[in-house]
Formats: C-alpha cells, structure tokens, sequence
C-alpha cells in the first residue's frame, strides 16, 4: 500500500493521484466482514460530494452497506467494471477494487484522516 | 459502550412505510442511549418487505404475493410477507460488540430465540451451510439459507425425520450498516400466512409446536431477556410505544419509503 494512503473511520481508504485527483476504495477489513458481495450501486460521474457523505451501497448476501467520501470533492470517474466483478474487492482492494476517483475540495483535508497505523489500531480495537 | 438496559418498545401494527422510518430512527435512538435498543411491532395489513436491492419486477412477477402492498427496506436480505410473523428491529451504535461485524448481531439475536424456543419444545438451531443449501439469493428470505439463520425442526413435506433435518427457517434477519450504527430487521414466523399463495407459505411456531403452550409475549420477552442476559443487562420494557411523540418525524421519513422512486430503485 501507498504510505500516503489515508483511512476514514467508516473503512473507505484515499489515495492521492497525480493532477490533484485521489482514488478511494473500501478497506481489506471491510470487505472480509461483508462477506458474500452480492450487488453494488455507484455514484453518478460529476456530483459533488461533502465528506461524511454516502457514495454508493454495497450488498452482502444479508446486508446493505453505505460507502462515505471520505473527502469533500467532485466524483470524476468511477470503476464501472467493479459491479460485474465484485470478487475484484477482495482479490485486490487497494488496486483494481477501486470504487472512484474524486477531485478534492482541498487537499489539505486528507490529512485529517487516519494513517494506516491508526487505522489498523481502530479495526483491532 | 455503558448502557445498563435494553429498551424495549412493542409497537402496534401500522403500515410499511411507517414501520421503515420508525426504524430508521430507532437506529438514532441507538446511538442516543449508546447500546442496544428493540422495537417490537405489527402490520396494518399483510405487506410484503423487499430487501434493499431486490428487483421490484420479481416481487411484481411472483403470483403468489399477488395484491399485496410492497414496501421496500433499507436493509438487505429476500422478501418477507409479514402478517403472520413477529417482526423485530434491532440497532446498535459500531463500537457495540454487536456492531462491528455483521454476523455478531445476527448470532446473538438468533441464538437467544434458539434457546427460548427450546423452553417451549421448539428445537432450533442456528443455520450450518451445506451442499444441499437452497440458493443463497432466492426471492423469499425464508427460502433462502445462509449462516446464522434460525431453523427449526420439523416434519418437512418430504416426510424427512424431523430431529434431525432441521429443515424449516423459522427466523432470518437482515441488516443495513449506517456509518455509525447497525440497523437489523428480523422476523420470527408465527403461523402459516394464509394470504398468499402456496408457493410462498412457510411454516411457523403454531404448526411447530403441534399444540403446545405458547403465546407470542412470553415468546418474545423470553427471548429479549436472554438477549439483555447475553449483555449482562436488563430488559426494559417502555410504558409507551416508539412512534409515541415521534409522529412528525416518522411521517417525514415515511415519505421515502411511498415513494415509488424508492419502491422502484432497482
């Protein structure tokens, strides 16, 4: 994993890309707790979104799942092939599991997230 | 995590949408008293529940729910008629023991039923996959199986031997995971629900118990006080029922839930 890789709370990890853009996906913790990913809704290209904010939802075989931006942004692209192919998520969640790309608001907000040190002490805790 | 009781609040029979955003706010309420909190409650009419990405076009192309009002859930899992069945909405704050992983509540809530169905001579036990699994995606939740659901013993069309086949689902729950707090749905089937067509008729405790002494208030306070036990708390029944002095707000909340946008989003 990237060490600029940060973490919400909620398990969605961001990524920092080149031109300002940052990649988020859900954490290799959250996709073994689902379990069993039956179906995923993505958001539309374009919509602007504030941190805290639900992205999509996941469906295991007995739950639905919210997925947060984990930065205020515009959603730029999303990984359209990631629904026909939910096992991708477990294989690979940091790289080809990812759910968008988002413009952030301000880059400076990523800092206000969890390091993986951090992130790792929560899921343990 | 401190809270010392459970609430428990036993809601009269209202209608789907109602009881979807009553229990949205019982998610809220979770995270206010910080622990687990129930809500016990009935339909003004059989409804049939979808899980929250069914196809509406497979409820619409079942004959026998025919008729039936529709409303969707926002937690997951297959469809259930509910009329005949005690319906339950469990949620827990995350940080809960419960919280943190979807199995944990189901197990807990399910395996406190198993126990107390055993004290009326129900045998139950909590779902073991097999080979012989019907499909984990079958239209209706209680012709579904998967790990955790409640099944129970008895004598199946088939003749099978009951003591051992365990065949019949009897409760199955499913959940939406909010970012900071867990919402379940369950339903414990009580009768055979004669509203609907054969195709979708399921067993319940009356036909399980083959006559014995049962009653679904000594069912359900039974099992909520072993689920209370399973936290080292108590149950605490409230006086009034959970929509009680939140009309507006369930009412608002209702609107999404009739909103054929939402019944119809997939």
């Amino acid at each position: 994993m990237a060490a600029d890789m940060k973490f919400a709370k909620t398990h969605e990890w961001i990524r920092p890309e080149a031109g300002g853009l940052a990649t988020v996906g859900i954490s290799a913790y959250a996709v073994e707790a689902l379990t069993d990913l039956v179906f995923m809704q993505l958001p539309a290209v374009g919509r602007k979104v504030k941190a805290g904010e639900s992205i999509g939802e996941i469906e295991s075989v007995k739950a639905v799942s919210d997925m947060y931006a984990p930065v205020s942004g515009e959603i730029v692209e999303v990984n359209t092939a990631l629904p026909g192919q939910l096992e991708t998520l477990g294989k690979d969640p940091y790289g080809a599991g990812w759910i968008v790309r988002i413009r952030p608001d301000d880059q400076a907000e990523m800092g206000t997230l969890l390091d993986q040190a951090a992130y790792d002490a929560l899921v343990k805790s | 995590m401190t809270a010392r009781v459970l609430p428990v609040w036993w809601d009269d029979a209202a209608d789907g949408p109602t009881n979807m955003a009553a229990d949205e706010l019982l998610a809220d309420e979770a995270e206010r008293h910080g622990g687990l909190v129930v809500r016990l409650y009935g339909w003004s009419t059989p409804t049939v529940s979808l899980g929250g990405f069914q196809r509406l076009a497979d409820a619409e192309g079942c004959d026998a729910i025919a008729g039936l009002p529709i409303v969707r859930r926002p937690s997951g899992g297959g469809a259930i008629i509910h009329g005949t069945d005690l319906t339950y909405a469990a949620a827990v704050p995350k940080p809960h023991p419960w919280g943190s992983t979807p199995q944990a509540l189901y197990d807990a809530m399910h395996a406190a039923m198993a126990a107390t169905l055993a004290e009326f001579g129900i045998a139950a036990r909590l779902h073991l996959p097999s080979a012989a699994d019907p499909p984990a995606d079958a239209f209706l939740c209680f012709s579904r199986r998967s790990p955790g659901d409640l099944v129970a013993a008895f004598p199946d069309d088939a003749g099978a031997d009951a003591s051992t086949t365990f065949g019949s689902k009897i409760m199955g729950s499913a959940q939406r995971r909010l970012g900071t707090a867990v919402l379940q749905h369950g339903s414990l089937l009580l009768e055979t629900c004669t509203a609907v067509g054969p195709a979708a008729r399921h067993h319940g405790l009356a036909e399980m118990a083959r006559g014995g002494s049962w009653g679904v208030p000594e069912v359900a306070g039974r099992w909520l006080d072993r689920v209370a036990a399973a936290l080292e708390i108590v149950r605490d029944s409230q006086p009034r029922s959970f929509r009680e002095g939140r009309e507006a707000a369930i009412e608002d909340r209702a609107a999404r839930f009739r909103d054929p946008r939402w019944t119809g989003r997939r």
